[in-house]
């Protein structure tokens, strides 16, 4: 046995050892949580006596908040990774190119340690509720217990199915590839109705239905089927693949930013370009799932959505705005580096599109960030002739911000189809006709969905909504389902003009992709807050009145100032477990004096090449 | 490189100043002239970075160093952001809170306790310092107890101003936010009520409080039909709150303002 492979085994081991202690760790906690289910029905009669307990000088609910964000961010990730995960595996078998095996293992080996500390904090949160907020565990209790043992019984199925799922990586290949694609399809299906089950909780707060007399099963299925469960469900969902992709991308910006080796570079260069990809994708049809969850909320409880929108919430939203533009600027920035500096050569005939889509971004933006009402002085106000400046009243309505969002979306996604396309010439004899008739359907859909936004002022609220604003989506939606497979034929039979080249982005694409994964975690701290000051001084909206000395909504630079904690802390838990992933994998790794070579065909191609298939692979290194 | 960073951050400067010139002109709160000429410069950075030279390499502890300060920048711009925007004072949300828990505790057990002690407690406090002034004066602990009795009257006539709690009900309940009133509040998905108390009688108002479907108003047709104004009432008010809110309403009779007709529906 040579030294080399000594190391290996040993660093084999204790990945083992490692993932599976950690994996242990998860099990535990979950038991741990089981007796919990037993103290939280003891809490419905201890309540009588204490409805909160407090931790002074930092306050019971700033700790919830703190452990509950840090719970559901790492939630979001460990349940988009396995997805993206089985995707990549799923055409890894397809096409029976073991690159994208390797890449879905990859993914999957993240799983392991965050999956564990997903949990703990679950467990944190748990504890931590029942001691600060009896009261309220109380009363969730008594209606939620059944879902409590199916959620705990669903834990315990997908620890199990995780376990499978890695452990049996290697040995189940070949014809048993099947079985093993059906462990990723169930560890997804388990972890989509652990997503679902405590979403039933959240969402009963907001929205409550009348709980029926009935067994204990019948009243709490009548809990969870409240009306604003299944648009958080699919919101959370989408969201979590966004989450997912981003972080996977912020992680590939540090390593590409501290990478010392060019291999090194063409690697976290590729892997930075897919997280993105995999985000920007994710988060296309995002805005639709919100509007959608919107717009449940509004029918549920009016006064609840004028408290969001139109009340003190009102201008959190344009936080929200804001953190949304940026992340379509960066998003879209980081495409257009890729062509000025992956594919040299082609920039300067790419740079007045690009020109004209910022500002169509810019413009956007300005137009999503406009309020309805403004908070102004009574002079001001005098001056504009009203709370309702004649401009702002016409931008700050739902017709002029779902018209914009639909064109950010559009723009994004030809950010990407140039990408895409840059650097190659497509050689089949339809291809000029295809290209005339994409950039005119393009053309009449912008027009289109301008002309339903404008005609949105002129028709009632119900059918813009139900009508005109679904048009809009189908739009876009048909815009991303035709072009992509268009261009993908088109492409197939193109001439590459200018090969591309990995590991030459600057280094403000690093920072562009860190820049991303913290506007996600901000946006999904932000809503957190919004979701929670909607039901105002209520734990159960009309039901259960939160009496506690922290019944009000917090300021909203104050929560601005704990989000930002929390995502920072977050990001220290992110990069934690990044590298207690890959700790076995530096013991193997070659010395810096002996480089290993990129394996060819070892690292997957997505669209716009990877290092081993789509371009020369940093033939240069002119940093 | 450097001519062409001057001339794209000279045009962004250029058209932010545009921006501004054309937001005074239209009345804009300076708050907005700001952001228009932060767009512009926004949209000039993003467009000088395209073509930015790229940075020196950082290594090693430098390059952590570099992404903690870089995340500094990101939550130091976003929290002054939130913190700048106009905002609520959640002191104003914890005195209503404050306010509507006072009602609902009084009628638990615990809330009557509460109250009697209370009451008791002022009432010990007030014998003891009229008996200490009669006591000086030389007289009994006969007038003692009527001294008590009056505490009593006066504290009931203090909570007695209907029409000021009425008032209070108004902002606790948070009608501004759809109906105006005295100029201040509604969104025009209610009519302004400056002159209802000579439109309804008491009985009225009650009733279309507790039953907003009962009754229509001229001219909000649509809101009506869209059930804007919420039922929720009859669970969330006390009777007592109801009729404080009632009496308040029914001081309203500017006849300076137009108040739209209520008109009484035939529900099925």
């Amino acid at each position: 046995m040579t030294l080399q492979s000594a190391i290996r085994t040993v660093g084999s081991s204790i990945r083992n050892i490692r993932a599976s202690s950690l994996l242990g760790w998860g099990v535990l906690v979950a038991f741990l949580v089981l007796p919990c289910l037993v103290l939280a029905q003891g809490a419905a009669t201890q309540a009588m006596s204490v409805e909160y307990r407090d931790i002074p000088g930092i306050g019971s609910r700033n700790v919830i908040w703190f452990i509950a964000q840090q719970h559901l961010l790492l939630a979001g990730f460990v349940l988009g990774v396995p997805l993206f995960a089985w995707v990549c595996e799923i055409v890894g078998w397809k096409t029976k190119e073991p690159r994208y095996d390797k890449l879905a293992k990859e993914f999957t080996k993240l799983l392991t340690s965050a999956y564990a500390t997903t949990a703990l904090f679950g467990g944190i949160l748990l504890f931590l509720l029942i001691g600060l907020y009896p009261k309220l565990m109380a009363y969730l209790t008594d209606i939620f217990y059944p879902t409590f043992v199916a959620y705990s019984i669903l834990f315990l199925l997908e620890t199990a199915v995780l376990y499978l799922y890695w452990y049996g990586w290697d040995s189940m290949q070949g014809n048993k590839k099947g079985f093993h694609l059906f462990l990723g399809f169930l560890l997804n299906l388990f972890a989509f109705f652990i997503m679902i089950i405590p979403n039933s909780w959240a969402t009963f707060q907001a929205s409550p239905v009348v709980v029926a007399d009935g067994t204990a099963l019948e009243r709490a299925w009548a809990a969870m089927w409240n009306p604003t469960w299944w648009p958080v469900n699919i919101h959370r969902f989408i969201a979590n693949v966004v989450l997912g992709g981003f972080i996977c991308g912020a992680y590939a910006g540090v390593r590409y930013l501290l990478a010392v080796s060019r291999e090194e570079r063409e690697h976290y260069d590729w892997m930075g370009y897919v997280g993105n990809f995999i985000g920007v994708f994710g988060m296309l049809p995002l805005p639709f799932a919100g509007y959608w969850l919107m717009r449940e909320i509004y029918q549920y409880n009016q006064q609840m959505g004028i408290t969001l929108m139109g009340g003190f919430l009102a201008w959190l939203f344009i936080l929200q705005a804001m953190l949304i533009g940026v992340l379509f600027l960066g998003a879209n920035y980081y495409f257009w580096m890729g062509i000025s500096y992956r594919i040299p050569g082609v920039a300067q005939s790419y740079k007045k599109p690009i020109l004209a889509m910022l500002i169509v971004l810019m413009v956007s933006l300005a137009v999503w960030m406009t309020p309805h009402t403004l908070v102004a002085s009574l002079q001001e106000a005098q001056q504009m002739g009203g709370a309702h400046h004649p401009l702002l009243g016409v931008f700050g309505v739902m017709s002029a911000k779902m018209t914009v969002a639909n064109l950010m979306i559009l723009v994004t996604f030809m950010s990407f189809i140039m990408y895409w396309r840059a650097g190659k010439q497509e050689t089949a004899p339809w291809a000029k006709i295809a290209k005339a008739i994409m950039g005119g359907v393009l053309a009449v859909a912008a027009i289109t969905i301008v002309v339903l936004g404008v005609w949105g002022y002129f028709v009632p609220a119900l059918f813009r909504i139900n009508t005109l604003s679904v048009a809009q989506v189908l739009i876009v939606l048909f815009i991303l389902v035709t072009f992509t497979p268009l261009t993908a034929v088109l492409l197939k039979s193109a001439k590459t003009t200018t090969e591309m080249v990995w590991g030459q982005m600057p280094v403000r694409s690093g920072y562009t992709l860190v820049s991303n994964a913290v506007m996600v975690i901000l946006l999904m701290s932000l809503m957190g807050y919004a979701r929670s000051s909607s039901r105002v001084h209520w734990h159960v909206y009309g039901v259960l009145r939160d009496t506690s000395e922290y019944a009000y909504s917090p300021a909203l630079g104050y929560a601005a100032a704990l989000m930002s904690l929390n995502t920072f802390f977050f990001c220290l838990l992110v990069a934690f477990i990044f590298w207690v992933a890959t700790m076995g994998d530096k013991s193997q790794a070659p010395s810096k004096e002996s480089p290993q070579k990129v394996e060819p065909g070892l690292t997957p191609v997505m669209a716009g090449g990877s290092p081993s298939s789509g371009g020369k692979g940093g033939v240069q290194d002119n940093r | 490189m450097l001519k062409s960073i001057v001339k794209k951050g000279m045009i962004g400067v250029l058209v932010g100043i545009i921006l501004v010139i054309v937001a005074r002109l239209t009345h804009f709160p300076p708050m907005f002239q700001a952001m228009f000429f932060i767009y512009a410069i926004l949209g000039a950075v993003v467009f000088i970075l395209l073509d930015a030279p790229s940075m020196n390499r950082i290594e090693g502890g430098k390059a952590v160093v570099a992404l903690v300060l870089f995340y500094v920048v990101l939550s130091g711009v976003y929290i002054a952001g939130a913190s700048l925007w106009p905002q609520y004072d959640p002191e104003v949300e914890k005195g209503k809170i404050k306010k509507i828990l006072k009602a609902k505790r009084a009628k638990t057990n615990l809330g009557k306790q509460e109250e009697l002690i209370a009451r008791a407690k002022a009432l010990a406090e007030r014998a003891k310092s009229i008996t200490k002034q009669l006591n000086a004066l030389g007289a009994g602990a006969q007038v003692a107890s009527q001294g008590a009795s009056e505490v009593a009257f006066t504290m009931g006539a203090a909570s007695g101003d209907l029409v000021a709690l009425g008032k209070e009900q108004w902002d606790l309940q948070e009608c501004y936010n759809c109906h105006k009133l005295f100029g201040i509040g509604g969104k025009k998905r209610g009519p302004k009520l400056d002159n209802i108390g000579n439109l309804m009688t008491p009985e009225q108002l009650y009733e279309k409080i507790l039953y907003p479907k009962r009754w229509m108003t001229e001219g909000f047709e649509k809101q009506y039909k869209k059930g804007k104004m919420p039922d929720k009432y009859r669970d969330l008010m006390e009777d007592s709150e109801v009729q404080a809110l009632v009496a308040f309403l029914s001081t309203l009779r500017d006849t300076s303002v137009t108040t739209p007709k209520p008109i009484k529906m035939k529900l099925k």
